[in-house]
């Protein structure tokens, strides 16, 4: 099926674009590749290594093609017009869009991370917190939980202007390093295919539940300690906000103590 | 490792023989089941290959007039009328002539159901565990058509999608849970299609769901879909809002609205919409949301197996879309079972609940044998299970 | 001038210059109709990147759905807005009769023959300056860019 799909997205990208395949997964495959769509290359090419990431919504056979065609548009434009308000959010740190092919179920990201030294893999938070759960590491070291609050506080934020993410996996959370060579991480936010824009409580804290148990089930030893640097973080936001602040604060916590103890599923009517 | 030896067949058999009763909804189902006793049971995790024998599956299907559903104090009321008459037959089928030694376990549904109807067949149940002096086992109606699948199809460890007319769920087995990885938010798909039969006024028999995909398949215009809201809400769905606009569009339909520029045309008003393509377009939109969940639920798990259970799963379409989805995915496969299992019956029941049997998992007080309307899938400790 | 192709859309040419010190404005103005470029104010462009990307998605909803305006040129214009009133992208980024800082696009279709339009620097009168951001920068009107972006939010 790969290669089906690669000669689809390679069909319509050109062999201009050269492509190399990331990750797939249910409804999109993810792409990078060292070719802008726009810009000229002197513009970027100076730059060493310059990547973009390409997020495709391939067309799914199964179903029929009017069906396929606008949902392939609407959730490809919802999710640029979601990265794009979210980009106006002051100390959010979501990907650049830099262009939208609706038609095409095609997305250009900004590509965000690297290579973690010692061959840890990609920054993301998983990797990050196994790194500093190998040996030699002190899995409690100050600038993890420093990372974890600033996690928490980019929820926070999102949360507090009313979005939901809908797969807060600590995959989906990106570390990129504040300046070459430091050792300050500033946390970003990617993969917003399941996003929406949310006042419910109930979304915010299934947003919470999901990140918990995906830190839960990764990095059980730690978890407790590592969970209490999120949710701190994510209060700090609230908390910043005065008496309505503190009061949705409570909300969400509630709800998502709530989400906890069902498991995230409503109770089901026979 | 699992045992199901654990507990030995009655009187010396070297095979277990189970009764289930199942009437949660509109059908009355009553199956006999027979397992042998198998060394590999012993140890390992074989509960989808008990080599089951089906000694009888005899059910009878409450159905009511076009235009009407099924009310639960008439249900229950039918029920209770053919009991006796299906377990009687069950049992000559059977050929068992002694319950009281032949039988090691009465199974019936404890829940999910409608409430009346769960009740009758639960006190027929009680009946016969006092008369014949057999215990009694209280089964979900979710496990029993997933262990009900498993067995059929031999499918260890699939992605469950369980469609009916009550339920709706994409189901995944994890550390002795069937956990719900995705659900409807609101009313079951057949439900669904049951109350838009309803609008149509189609015969309820065999089944309103049937009825639709025979005017569905005589859809002349396939390439002009009628555009309906795709309601996925990441891994779960939502169709009220689906129906209210398609019930919406067959009332006008009925009444000629010429208004409705979807139906009828803007200049000539003739009509451009039949009420098959209605059914198409229901069909092709519910379905594609259904196949795109399970997709999800068989990413995130990295399995490579469907099995579609519940009485919507006899719709041809539905599994021929997972199958293209499953194809599209490489290496994988779709498993489903006919209409003798898709649709409710009394084996399923019957398979689950000797499987929770042979794990000693029996009612101890008949305090125990309550029934309930709501009971979650993953509410049951599958100890049958790895 | 730049001049080059989008690596997905061989089949454009496009040839983008940056004048500054125009100073027949009013009788360009007068021609837009029929000259087969899109005139953008400057003032309201603060970087490349800004207009190469309404220029890929004139490209896009070209090939790939519908134009909403006349021709590619006037897309480009449209693209450029936040919203999708034609009207207000025309009047906000085309040049107005005080421009003095002009960029100029032309999309030349490669499948089409005939090249016979004038060259810019023969239609605009000023001085032809490098088109990057650091120019861009310099000239931008800041606050008029932040008013109409804030409009759609």
């Amino acid at each position: 099926m790969s290669e089906q799909l690669v000669a689809q997205i390679s069909e319509y990208l050109t062999p201009n674009v050269p492509i190399q395949l990331v990750s797939q997964g249910a409804e999109a495959v993810v792409f990078t590749t060292n070719v802008h769509p726009y810009l000229p290359k002197e513009s970027y090419s100076g730059v060493e290594d310059a990547k973009f990431i390409i997020k495709y919504r391939p067309s799914k056979s199964y179903r029929h093609p009017s069906i396929d065609k606008s949902l392939t548009k609407r959730r490809t434009l919802g999710e640029a017009r979601l990265l794009g308000k979210l980009h106006q959010i002051e100390g959010l740190h979501v990907p650049h869009l830099i262009a939208c092919d609706a038609y095409n179920g095609c997305l250009w990201l900004e590509f965000l991370g690297e290579n973690l030294p010692n061959g840890m893999g990609f920054s993301n938070l998983k990797n990050f917190l196994w790194m500093y759960a190998k040996g030699g590491n002190d899995p409690y070291d100050p600038i993890v939980l420093e990372t974890l609050y600033k996690v928490g506080q980019e929820i926070g934020l999102l949360h507090w202007n009313d979005y939901c993410h809908g797969d807060l996996t600590s995959s989906n959370i990106i570390l990129v390093r504040e300046k070459p060579g430091s050792d300050t991480w500033v946390p970003h936010l990617i993969d917003f295919g399941l996003g929406s824009i949310s006042n419910m409580v109930e979304d915010k804290g299934v947003d919470l539940y999901v990140l918990e148990r995906a830190i839960l089930s990764t990095h059980s030893s730690y978890a407790e300690k590592y969970n209490e640097c999120l949710m701190n973080g994510f209060s700090s936001v609230y908390e910043n906000n005065g008496k309505l602040g503190q009061k949705k604060l409570k909300e969400v916590i509630n709800r998502f103590q709530e989400v906890r103890l069902r498991g995230r599923k409503r109770s089901m009517i026979g | 490792m699992v045992n199901l030896n654990a507990v030995p067949p009655k009187n010396g058999r070297d095979y277990y023989i189970a009764i289930g009763l199942e009437g949660s909804a509109n059908k009355l189902g009553v199956g006999i089941i027979k397992h042998p006793l198998l060394n590999k049971h012993d140890d390992g995790d074989y509960s989808h290959d008990c080599q089951v024998e089906i000694l009888s599956n005899i059910r009878d299907t409450y159905v009511t007039p076009p235009g009407e559903g099924f009310l639960p104090r008439d249900t229950a009321r039918h029920h209770r009328n053919w009991c006796v008459r299906l377990i009687k037959k069950a049992l000559e089928e059977a050929k068992i002539i002694h319950p009281t030694l032949d039988i090691d376990v009465i199974c019936f549904t404890k829940g999910p159901g409608m409430g009346a109807p769960l009740h009758s067949v639960v006190i027929a149940a009680r009946t016969c565990s006092l008369l014949w002096n057999v215990p009694l086992v209280g089964v979900n109606h979710c496990v029993g058509h997933i262990e009900m699948g498993r067995e059929i199809t031999k499918a260890k460890n699939p992605v469950v999608l369980y469609v009916s007319g009550g339920n709706t769920q994409v189901i995944a087995y994890s550390e002795k849970r069937y956990r719900i990885f995705g659900e409807t938010l609101d009313i079951a798909i057949g439900n669904c299609l049951d109350r838009f039969a309803r609008t149509l006024k189609i015969p309820n028999e065999p089944s309103p769901g049937y009825n639709i995909e025979q005017l569905a398949k005589q859809c002349s215009n396939k390439e002009n879909l009628v555009e309906l809201p795709y309601t996925v809400k990441g891994m779960d769905l939502s169709m009220s809002g689906i129906l209210a606009y398609i019930d919406s569009l067959a009332k006008d339909l009925f009444k000629e609205n010429k208004k409705n520029k979807i139906l009828f045309d803007k200049e000539s008003g003739e009509q451009k919409v039949t009420v098959e393509d209605l059914c198409y377009s229901l069909q092709e939109n519910l379905f594609a949301m259904l196949v795109e969940i399970t997709e999800r639920a068989m990413a995130h798990v990295n399995s490579d197996q469907v099995l579609i259970v519940g009485g919507v799963g006899c719709n041809v379409r539905l599994q021929e879309m997972m199958a293209q989805m499953c194809i599209d995915r490489s290496n994988s496969k779709v498993h489903a079972t006919d209409s003798r299992f898709c649709i409710d019956n009394g084996v399923m029941i019957a398979q689950a609940g000797l499987l929770q049997y042979r794990m000693n998992d029996v009612v101890k007080d008949l305090s125990e044998t309550v029934v309930t309307q709501k009971f979650r899938t993953d509410e049951v400790f599958v100890d049958w299970r790895e | 001038m730049t001049v080059f192709k989008f690596p997905q859309f061989q089949r454009y040419e496009i040839s983008v210059s940056l004048f500054h010190n125009v100073s027949n404005t009013s009788d360009v103005k007068l021609k837009i109709a029929e000259l087969p470029y899109a005139l953008v104010d400057a003032t309201m462009v603060c970087s490349i990147e800004q207009l190469y990307s309404a220029i890929y998605r004139a490209i896009v909803e070209s090939t790939y759905n519908r134009l909403r305006t006349k021709t590619l040129h006037s897309e480009c214009l449209l693209c450029l807005a936040p919203s999708s009133n034609i009207g207000e992208a025309f009047k906000r980024f085309g040049i107005k009769d005080e421009s003095k800082e002009i960029i100029v696009i032309k999309i030349k279709d490669t499948e089409d023959d005939q090249d016979n339009d004038p060259e810019f620097p023969d239609i605009i009168k000023g001085d032809q300056v490098s088109f990057d951001d650091e120019t861009l920068q310099a000239t931008k009107n800041e606050e008029l860019i932040r008013k109409v972006r804030i409009q759609t939010l």
